[in-house]
Order: C-alpha cells, then structure tokens, then sequence
C-alpha cells in the first residue's frame, strides 16, 4: 500500500483499512504511538516505552518486524540525507518530501536488495521519473521466491522498463555533503545517486523480550500458538510457527498468514482450543505489466525428493513451474496467469495428491474441476 | 437463506450461465448491446473441464470465513449480511490478486467492470446478483441453466435432498434404479470418461 504512496497513486488518506472508530466498536483500548520496551513475567506486566505499567493474563506478542539493517546504510544515514528503509508510512512520507530536490524527473536512485520491497521501492521511483539502478547481491530478482529461469524473465521484463539491474554487487559505503551523492560498490566502482532505498527484508521485532521466551528465528510458538511461557501466545511476523510445504520451523513474515495465526491465537487465548496447521510462504506480485505468484517449496534442494516440470510459452508470456514430492504439489512459480493460483496455493496448504496427470495443470483451461476429485 | 447451488453431474458444458453472467453485469443487461460496451462485460461463472473433459459450472462459493475477504490487503472486499454475499468494493480494490491467490476455487479475475473507476482493473467476481434479487429475480446463471445444473435454493434443503437421493440408491433392491432425474446425464457423463480413456491410450 505505501508503494502507491512512492508512486504517486495513492493518497495517505486513503490507506487506513478500518475506521478510527474499529477498536473503539470492538471495546479494545488502544494506546497508540506507544511501543513495548519490556515484559515482566513474575507479575505478569508490559512494560511501555512511555512508562505505563499494563498487567494481563493472557498475553498476545505481535509486534511484527522491522526492516532487517545494512550496516553501511546506517553509519551513512547518520550523516547523509536521502538514504530510506520502506517499512512504515513515516519512510514513505519523508521519502516523498525530498522527491524534488532529490531530482525527481531526472535523477537517479539506487535500491538496495531485489525482493518485493525493493521492487515496489524501483516501481514507485520509476513512475516517479528517476534512473533507477538496483543492486541485487544474490544471483537473480526474487532470489528468496522464485526459481532462476523465472528470475530471468523478471529481470528481462524490468530492463524493458528502464530499470537497471545490477547482481552479485552491493554498496558498501555512501558518499555526499548533508545529502547522498554516490554509493560506493563491492567490486570498487563508485554510482552517483541522489536518493538510496535499502529492501533487504525484515527481522522480527522481539528484541524487548526476556529470555524465558524462547526465540529462534522468531518467537518460537506451539501449534497453539503458545510461547515457551504459558499464557503467553505469538501470532504474526514475529512467530516462528512451521511451515507447511518445507516441514520445518518457519517465520512467514507476510499479511495472510498474520492474518490466520491472528485468529488462531484469539481463538487459544479466549479458551477455545484450536490448533493451527502451519503457515505457507506465498506471494503476488505484480511488475509492470509482469504478475508473478509463489508459494511453497520453489527451489528445491537436490536429494530432498522434489521434482520439478516446467512449463514456458515465450508467445503467451507464461511461464509456471510445478514443484512436487511425493505425488502431491509442494510449490509453484507463475509468471502470467494467475488467476488460478489459489487453487494450486491450497492444493500446497492442504497437502491435497493430485487428481489429474501434472500437464493437465498447465492448460489455459484448467479449472477448479480438475482438482474437484470427481469423477463423472 | 437461498443461494446457487451447483450439481456438477448434470452440466453440460454449454457456458449458456456465462453469456447470461456477463450480460447481467452489464450497463445495457441485453446480450447483443453488452456485447459492444466498453468495458466489455465479463462473466463471473466460469465452466471449465474435469478430469473427463465434462462441464464444471465454477463460481463463488461466498465461503464463511471467506480466505479473499482475510487476504484483501485494503480491506475492498466485505460481505453484505443481508444476502451472505462477499462483495468487492471497487473504490478501495487496488487490483493486487492477493484474493486470487487465495481463493481456493479460482473464481477471481481481474478486470475493468463497467460500475468501476473509468480505466481501472478491478477484482471481480460473483455477486450473487444481488441486483436481481432486490427485484425479486434468481440469479441469471440459474434462470439460464437449462439442465437444472445451477439451482437457487436453500443449500441445506439441497443438501437433505442429495442425502436422500444416495440413502434410496443403496436400498436393497433399488441399486438398479436411477438417481431421479434423466438418466441422459450419466451416460453422458460415461461417454466422456470412455471417450477421455481411449484418448490417453
């Protein structure tokens, strides 16, 4: 939604997604502008940045996550103007403040990182009239989402565009007066530059918990969404649930999956128990005039059992790659065509086996019946 | 509560609910002129082949908690508790296919609608047609469906009856008969898994 801010489509006003008047319909009391800095276990406390003291019985952490930190971005941010994370409205805002003077219309910007961030950061800066360059450290776009063959096809559609794309670089110094002037790169080249947007992901915002809470890539959660400490419930980007397709420990940091362990976690702490099955990573994007959908397992390692069938139609743009295991999908990659990704998505979540032979998953007319099951 | 109810076994492929789809989305609701708007109307039901190559009449299932209405980032899409139909707003879509990517039945698309924004893409899908009901009409898929394919009714009536239609079916000495109706269906049905078999070979 703030990428629309950055690209001048969207107003902040039309962001809220509930009412002013949502927490107070529900009966929630709700202190805003207000963070947690500490939890006390022994007499069940949080602890606020402000000062107040909040007792609870059941306590649900859902503090998300901040932009992950790039060193020589922060050292440099410190005394250089025009250098952004893009993680809340506030980014965004400022952001869009020093447009002008930044050269909007004629000049150049640097984004740091080819995930989602990174290119909603290069699409709004690009509707916004600069040079984009894009350095991406990994081998392709999207590296943590799709495949190479699909990453290529995402860079080729984002050069038609005029982005550039650079890979297995990144900056490791900034250089300017009061304001960003050039990056200096890895492989020693310097790149003028008068606005920076560092994308390089997000890591979960636990840092005020105490130790009993035990955290690994996330707070670690049962499958009630229960901390290490009883009564103590995690839901949301900062939860280390499991993932579904990969069977293992996962932090799903995206909106859907908030969104179910939410519910999962309201439903536990209310007295209702419900176990929740696991999250699934999952994406959509759109790039230009490019749709690309993810979800599950999509680069496989060798030996694990996955075996992939690749389908690309260079005429109709479409590209799709099936990963499966043991006769059921655990990952797909489309590029194009992707109204029928819920279908496949689900068939991942619900470890459905399939119905019909794989090709048949590649037609333009596949359908809902053709997992439906029946048979005539 | 009366909604559609879809019996699979009895389509037939013909996509009539489509073209009676598109045109009740429609500014002039009359085929010929829908066909020669722009937008161009588009259908909100869509039949796709089977296993077999039959008929599969696919549409929303209005599901209860609905994974698009979880999924909509801007929060567009509701559902409007008079009928129990989710709903799109148009104003608030901003055509990210998060609901498509959710929507375990694919019956999301994207495109210009003639009730949206000038130029804007859109999420669109079943309405139910409220429009029609308000003026006391079934949906147009199921007024259109001539194989009794889509039905408007109460899916727990529905569903009562299926239960009875299967109960009579295993009765002793009532195997043979057939599930009330035609039997045109099933040999239908027959003939494309024949057909679809010989093919594979």
């Amino acid at each position: 939604m703030i990428a629309s801010v950055l690209a001048g489509h969207s107003a902040v006003a039309d962001l809220p997604v509930r009412k002013d008047s949502f927490y107070e319909r529900l009966g929630i009391d709700v202190i805003l502008g207000e963070g947690a800095a500490a939890v006390q276990l022994d007499s069940s406390e949080v602890l606020t940045e402000g000062g107040r003291t909040i007792p609870f019985d059941r306590l649900l952490i859902a503090t998300g996550s901040d932009a992950r930190t790039v060193p020589a971005a922060e050292a440099a941010a410190a005394e250089l103007d025009g250098i952004f994370y893009m993680r809340t409205l506030k980014h965004v805002e400022s952001m869009v403040r020093i447009l002008p003077e930044a050269g909007e219309g004629t000049g150049s910007a640097l984004v740091l990182g080819g995930g989602l961030v990174g290119f909603k950061a290069a699409y709004g800066l690009l509707h916004r009239g600069f040079r984009v360059v894009m350095l991406i450290k990994s081998g392709y776009p999207l590296f943590m989402q799709v495949d190479a063959e699909a990453g290529r096809l995402i860079q080729e559609e984002l050069e038609k565009k005029g982005l550039e794309v650079r890979t297995g670089v990144e900056a490791v110094g900034f250089e300017g007066e009061g304001r960003v002037e050039a990056a200096r790169l890895s492989d020693g080249s310097m790149l003028s530059c008068s606005l920076v947007v560092v994308g390089k992901g997000v890591v979960p915002a636990m840092g005020f918990l105490p130790t009993e809470i035990e955290t690994h890539a996330g707070v670690v959660v049962d499958e009630y969404l229960e901390t290490t400490v009883p009564g103590i419930y995690a839901a949301g980007d900062v939860a280390e649930s499991v993932d579904v397709a990969r069977d293992k420990p996962w932090v799903n940091a995206i909106w859907p999956v908030a969104v179910e362990q939410g519910r999962h976690a309201g439903w536990n702490m209310a007295g209702r128990p419900v176990a929740y099955p696991g999250s699934l990573s999952r994406n959509v994007i759109r790039i230009f005039d490019l749709d690309v959908l993810t979800a599950g397992v999509v680069n496989p390692d060798e030996g694990e059992g996955y075996e992939a069938q690749v389908h690309y139609d260079p005429r109709r743009r479409l590209y799709r790659k099936l990963v499966t295991k043991e006769g059921r999908l655990a990952g797909v990659v489309l590029l194009n065509g992707i109204e029928q990704g819920g279908v496949l998505m689900n068939m991942v979540a619900d470890r459905r086996p399939f119905t019909a032979p794989v090709e048949r998953f590649f037609d333009g007319s596949f359908n809902f019946g053709l997992v439906s099951g029946r048979v005539g | 509560m009366k909604n559609v109810v879809v019996h699979p076994e009895r389509c037939v492929g013909c996509m009539q609910c489509m073209i009676a789809c598109a045109t009740a989305h429609s500014h002039t609701k009359a085929t010929p002129a829908a066909l020669l708007e722009v937008p161009r109307p588009s259908p909100r039901v869509h039949v796709g082949a089977g296993i077999y190559n039959e008929g599969f009449p696919n549409r929303c299932r209005h599901c209860d908690p609905a994974p698009c209405l979880l999924a909509c980032l801007p929060g567009a899409i509701y559902r409007d508790p008079e009928t129990d139909t989710v709903l799109v707003n148009y104003d608030r879509c901003i055509n990210c296919a998060s609901c498509a990517m959710a929507c375990p039945y694919g019956v999301i698309r994207y495109t210009e609608d003639y009730k949206a924004p000038p130029g804007k893409v859109v999420s669109v899908k079943c309405d139910n047609c409220v429009e029609r009901q308000h003026e006391g009409k079934v949906p147009a898929c199921v007024e259109t469906c001539k194989t009794g394919a889509l039905t408007f009714e109460d899916p727990a009536i529905a569903a009562k009856r299926k239960t009875g239609e299967v109960a009579r079916s295993v009765s002793v000495g009532e195997e043979a008969r057939e599930v009330p109706g035609s039997p045109t269906f099933s040999l239908l049905n027959a003939l494309k898994r024949a057909q679809k078999i010989v093919n594979i070979r």
